[in-house]
Order: structure tokens, then C-alpha cells, then sequence
């Protein structure tokens, strides 16, 4: 059950962290339980009440989703406030620009491999948006845009390939 | 309606922590104690087991009101006590829940 805590933001577990998991180790595991913590985890990010100096410029992004992905980011290099921004805004980017290419797509081919390769890959561009951003920003634009266009381009291509072989089953 | 005394006001915006905030502030009403402690008083005094989600989410909102504070601990069980301005919530919102029932109940006796 530890690794719930995770789920909390980084300065929660810093504040709360230690005494919560005494608690929860004294609690009898249920769906209940994994509920609870879930929801005060959802709540801690919504309505964080500990306050530190890069809170008001991170409040901006502080929405559900960005929290996920910056979840999702976890085990990744720490980021600046103006980073996670970056990352944030670019990933959102490239959701909306995936969405669309879906839709020309679809308007083009109809229900063809073309286009729904297209919406699988946009299903996990997100992450791999946020990561490769999050990792690769000490190197220069080019080289990020590359390697993110590569990525992407990768992801469709498998994609693709998996819708066609999936239509000849 | 009647005006909230400005006290009572200070749990007004908990939202769903409204309810364990008050049990919370009633637990440390007879002193200091860890979470663990309060999920065990609470469990007696009102048969409710509070998660840690929902434990910690009205923690944190007593703390930052300044309802409760914390106290130095040695071990990793954080001890809590309820501040002056706790103390001043805490008494205004039974007030005014005292009112509710008394009201209740003669209105009932009545009937």
C-alpha cells in the first residue's frame, strides 16, 4: 500500500508523508481504503494547502491532467517551475495537433489503418511528449524537435503497422 | 436565516472534510494526538473510521486555517493540539448545532 503516497504531490509527502503511512499501515487493506487514499491524492492536488514559493506560478497548470503527467514524469529528472510549463503547454500542443491530424485523416480515409493509427498514437503522445521534453531540455531546440518527431513518427508507424496486420486477421 | 458567528464560519468551507474537521477538532478537544490516535477516538466517540485521505485532507485544512497545530515529535507520529482559534470554532460550531437539536427536538415533543 505504500507506494499510494506516491500518488500525493512532492511537498504533501515532505509535510504528511511518514505519519500517513503509520496510519495507513494500522488500517486493514480494502477497496475502501484504496478509495479513501485515492480521493485525499485527487484532493491534495486539486486543493494543495501547503503553500511554497513556486506555488503561485505553478497554480496556472495545477489542473488534473498536468498533475497526471507530471505523475507520469515521476521517475524522471526534477523540473523548474518554467519547465514543467514548457512541458505542459507542449504536450497539450501536440495533443490538439494529433486530434486534428486524426480528423483530416478520418475526413481522407474513412475508417482506413491511415487514420486509426492516428487516434491510437495520439493515446500515448502525451507521455512520451512530456518525457522526451522533460529529458531532452538541456539540449538544443533541433535536437529536441527531432528526436520528439522521430518519436512520434515511430509511434504512428508502429501503430500503423498494427492496424494493418489487425485487418487481415 | 440567521448570520453564522464568525468562528462557526471558520469550518463553513470544508466541503466534505466539514463533517471529520469537526470530529478531528472534537478528538483534540481532550488533548493532543497522533492521527493514529484520533481514527481510534473518533471510531469511539462517533463509530466513524476515518481513511487516511480523508483524515490527512482535513488535517491539512485545520493546519492551514490554524485550527490545530502540530507539536515536535520524536518518532514519525506527528502529534496535533487544537489552537485558541480552534477552540473558539469548535465551541461556536456545537453552539450552534446544540441550537439545531433543541429546536428539533421540542418542535418533535410538540408534534
Amino acid at each position: 500500500m505504500n507506494w499510494m503516497l506516491r500518488l500525493y504531490p512532492a511537498r504533501w509527502r515532505e509535510r504528511y508523508g511518514e505519519e500517513f503511512d503509520a496510519v495507513l499501515a494500522s488500517q486493514r487493506v480494502s477497496a475502501g481504503l484504496v478509495l479513501d487514499v485515492l480521493g485525499g491524492a485527487v484532493d491534495a492536488h486539486l486543493h494543495p494547502q501547503i503553500r511554497d514559493s513556486h506555488s503561485e506560478q505553478i497554480k496556472g497548470d495545477d489542473t488534473m491532467t498536468l498533475a497526471m503527467l507530471q505523475r507520469c514524469a515521476a521517475g524522471g529528472p526534477k523540473l523548474s517551475p518554467s519547465e514543467r510549463r514548457i512541458a505542459s503547454r507542449l504536450t497539450i500542443l501536440s495533443a490538439l495537433v494529433m486530434a486534428v491530424l486524426y480528423l483530416v485523416l478520418t475526413k481522407i480515409y474513412r475508417e482506413a489503418p491511415a487514420a486509426q493509427a492516428m487516434l491510437y498514437a495520439s493515446i500515448f503522445s502525451t507521455s512520451l511528449v512530456y518525457k522526451q521534453i522533460a529529458y531532452l531540455r538541456k539540449r538544443s531546440w533541433l535536437t529536441q524537435a527531432f528526436f520528439l518527431g522521430a518519436g512520434l513518427s515511430a509511434m504512428y508507424l508502429f501503430m500503423l503497422a498494427v492496424c494493418v496486420i489487425a485487418g487481415k486477421l | 436565516m440567521m448570520r453564522k458567528p464568525k468562528d462557526d464560519a471558520e469550518l463553513a468551507d470544508f466541503g466534505r472534510f466539514s463533517e471529520p474537521a469537526l470530529l478531528i477538532l472534537v478528538s483534540l478537544a481532550d488533548g493532543p494526538r497522533h492521527g493514529y490516535s484520533m481514527t481510534e477516538d473518533i471510531e469511539a466517540i462517533a463509530d466513524v473510521r476515518l481513511g487516511p485521505g480523508t483524515l490527512y485532507g482535513a488535517l491539512a485544512r485545520l493546519e492551514a486555517r490554524g485550527l490545530i497545530e502540530p507539536l515536535k515529535s520524536e518518532d514519525r507520529r506527528n502529534p496535533y493540539r487544537l489552537t485558541a482559534l480552534g477552540g473558539r470554532a469548535l465551541r461556536a460550531r456545537l453552539d450552534s448545532m446544540m441550537t439545531v437539536a433543541r429546536t428539533g427536538q421540542r418542535r418533535l415533543a410538540s408534534a
